[in-house]
């Protein structure tokens, strides 16, 4: 054969995209967006190190399909602006087999248009119950959604605590939003109408109006869905500071360690919900083990460890990255034993159905129950 | 009434901030013809100064501060050499979007240095409060309502009865007619800048037991000390500190009697307001009076 001096400068230029393309296949690509700068920059390093926990135990034994697995991150810079612009990123790279999402619900609906339109798998934490339910096929949540959380708390209100005069302090964001529309038809169902619905907008330096509000509402229970734990920490801080010493059970931000750091001794004795409870299950214990072994620090989630153990789970199951047969895997996975609880997934793309509820004993969380609902 | 009065303080203390954060701004204006937007950065940098003395190398509080105050006022130097004295002659926009550009520059590298996460310090006292008559009487806003008041009389004898002060308006109003005079303008200019990096930073350690020290702390804050700089009368002292207080109280109390929700638009409604009915501001623009 004889090779001319045109092809071989055309073999030449073609070779190195050609291996380029061949290395690029090489591994199984998950895209994540995560909020690593702003103001929610801190679990969203905490979600990160989960993550490449879970990339590094599933690469040790033998990656998904024989081959590594590839994380893609891009910033969300803790906005809905920065998480389109992020995802759109990495929506161009066609490699990307599956995504793991946000766990604010409020970027989640931002985004979430642009993941129907792809097609391709996105497991996320965001709470917000409306998510799974507004035709995208695409979302699949690994925490279970507020209206479980909204159950939870109305359930421990009214029957362990039995306190029926519940005032609920909430964001006005998607999340917060999401929480009390959750929250208010259940405490109907249980015949208790809230003596205060108070809303508030994100990042106040003072909580004082709504501190009031809650003292002079005569309520013997509060309840609340805080989005940012710099405001649950000034709101609790201000609480105790006005004499409130009414219960309280709270959305898990109640309990997150970067509101605890923060609001210190104001946040001792609330109650709270928590998807994520180190001593709670086998699972969550290990995690937290091998999460400390590595960062010297506890994590407060174990969504996005779960979301990637599941997502290739379902790749191995289905033994294709077609997004379509990935999304019937994970929808036929039942009774999955992870960090956060029992993997149930429903048509939705809901994959846990309870919550634990655990209380703040001079800063050590302790766990209380757990409460499953399976209609 | 007990509420109203404990909305009223609460109100006194937010705005009290907003006056603080809004002195600095007043000062640059005045001085220099500059409106900073890295104001916000400046208490940011004081907070996280304190806490590198503080929580971490547990120096004394009060020395601690002192020591941040001090390096503030260095910064303020560097500061001006960096983001104003290269467009000094490009008239007031090129520097505006300079200080912009600085402030998102001092964030990101504070990111990038301490992290994300918010730190929480104590307070210039150990306890929180006290109560009289039901009204929660909180020590960290009391402190800072006395520093505010006390820094305003001094800015205002300063500026209005000193020839230091009268130096630093002369550099502003026309600094080569200053520079004729024998004014040092580049001087002045450099004291101005590290007198408000200093002030800034100060009042970034006196809210950070409140509102915990964080990146973001800031931000919200001076846009509010700005839009009370803007109600108060643009450049003015007295204007400053009333403006911040009228803005604190009435985005409390329209919060609380009207919408929580809506808290921040209170302030901005208010912003204008002013700009339509009276946009000299309460006291009147200082700068428009002097052209």
């Amino acid at each position: 054969m004889i090779l001319t001096r045109r092809a071989a400068l055309v073999t030449a230029a073609v070779t190195p995209f050609a291996i380029g393309r061949a290395r690029a296949a090489d591994t199984l690509k998950i895209g994540v967006i995560a909020p690593l700068t702003g103001v929610v920059a801190e679990p969203g390093r905490i979600q990160l190190n989960s993550l490449r926990l879970a990339a590094a135990k599933i690469n040790a034994a033998g990656g998904v399909m024989g081959k590594p697995v590839e994380l893609l991150v891009e910033d969300d810079a803790s906005s809905n602006p920065g998480a389109v612009l992020a995802f759109s990123r990495l929506a161009q790279n066609q490699d990307i087999v599956g995504f793991i999402g946000s766990i604010r619900s409020t970027v989640m609906n931002a985004m979430a248009p642009d993941m129907l339109k792809l097609g391709k798998p996105v497991m996320f934490g965001g709470t917000d119950p409306t998510l799974t339910h507004q035709g995208n096929p695409w979302l699949f949540r690994c925490r279970p959604n507020d209206s479980y959380s909204a159950r939870v708390i109305a359930d421990f209100c009214v029957n362990s605590l039995k306190l029926k005069k519940v005032a609920l302090v909430h964001s006005t964001d998607a999340f917060g939003t999401g929480g009390k529309n959750a929250l208010l038809p259940n405490l109907a169902k249980m015949g208790v109408e809230p003596v205060l619905v108070q809303g508030y907008a994100n990042n106040q330096p003072d909580f004082t109006p709504v501190v009031q509000a809650v003292k002079q509402s005569g309520a013997d229970v509060l309840t609340s869905y805080f989005t940012n734990e710099p405001d649950c920490a000034i709101f609790a801080r201000q609480l105790r500071q006005l004499g409130v010493r009414t219960p309280w059970v709270g959305s898990p931000s109640v309990q997150s360690p970067v509101t605890r750091g923060l609001a210190k001794n104001a946040l001792y004795g609330t109650y709270a919900v928590a998807d994520f409870v180190e001593d709670s299950n086998p699972q969550a214990l290990s995690f937290a083990n091998d999460y400390r072994a590595a960062h010297k620090e506890s994590p407060d989630s174990g969504w996005t460890y779960d979301g990637l153990m599941i997502l290739t789970k379902a790749i191995t199951d289905a033994k294709s990255t077609d997004p379509t047969k990935i999304r019937a895997a994970i929808l036929a996975i039942k009774k999955y034993a992870g960090t956060e609880g029992e993997y149930n997934f429903d048509a939705n793309g809901d994959g846990l159905h309870g919550y634990n509820i655990v209380v703040n004993n001079n800063d050590k969380i302790e766990y209380k129950q757990h409460i499953e609902f399976t209609d | 009434m007990t509420n109203f009065l404990q909305l009223l303080f609460n109100g006194l203390g937010i705005g009290a901030i907003y006056a603080l954060v809004s002195l600095g701004f007043v000062l640059l204006i005045r001085a220099a013809s500059v409106v900073n937007f890295g104001q916000g950065e400046f208490s940011m940098l004081g907070a996280y100064l304190l806490v590198i003395f503080f929580n971490i190398f547990g120096i004394n509080y009060y020395l601690g501060m002192a020591l941040s105050v001090v390096i503030m006022a260095g910064f303020g130097v560097i500061f001006a050499y960096t983001t104003y004295w290269p467009l000094r002659f490009r008239g007031g926009l090129p520097v505006i979007i300079s200080t912009i550009g600085a402030s998102i520059f001092l964030e990101n590298m504070v990111l990038v240095l301490y992290g994300p996460s918010s730190v929480a310090i104590d307070g210039l006292f150990e306890s929180d409060g006290f109560e009289i008559g039901g009204v929660f009487l909180a020590t960290q806003y009391l402190a800072i309502i006395v520093i505010a008041t006390i820094l305003v009389v001094f800015q205002y004898l300063v500026f209005e009865k000193t020839l230091l002060g009268k130096k630093l308006q002369a550099t502003s109003q026309d600094k080569e007619m200053a520079s004729l005079l024998g004014i040092p303008v580049v001087f002045m200019i450099l004291i101005t800048f590290a007198y408000s990096s200093a002030m800034g930073g100060l009042a970034g350690m006196l809210v950070a037991p409140l509102l915990f020290v964080s990146v973001n702390m800031a931000g919200i804050i001076a846009l509010k000390a700005f839009a009370a700089n803007i109600i108060g009368g643009y450049g003015s002292i007295p204007g400053a500190i009333l403006g911040g207080l009228a803005l604190g109280v009435i985005e409390t109390m329209g919060a609380s009697y009207i919408s929580v929700p809506y808290k921040d638009a209170f302030a901005f409604a208010m912003l204008l307001a002013f700009l339509m009915v009276r946009p000299q501001g309460m006291f009147g623009e200082k700068i428009s009076e002097k052209a």
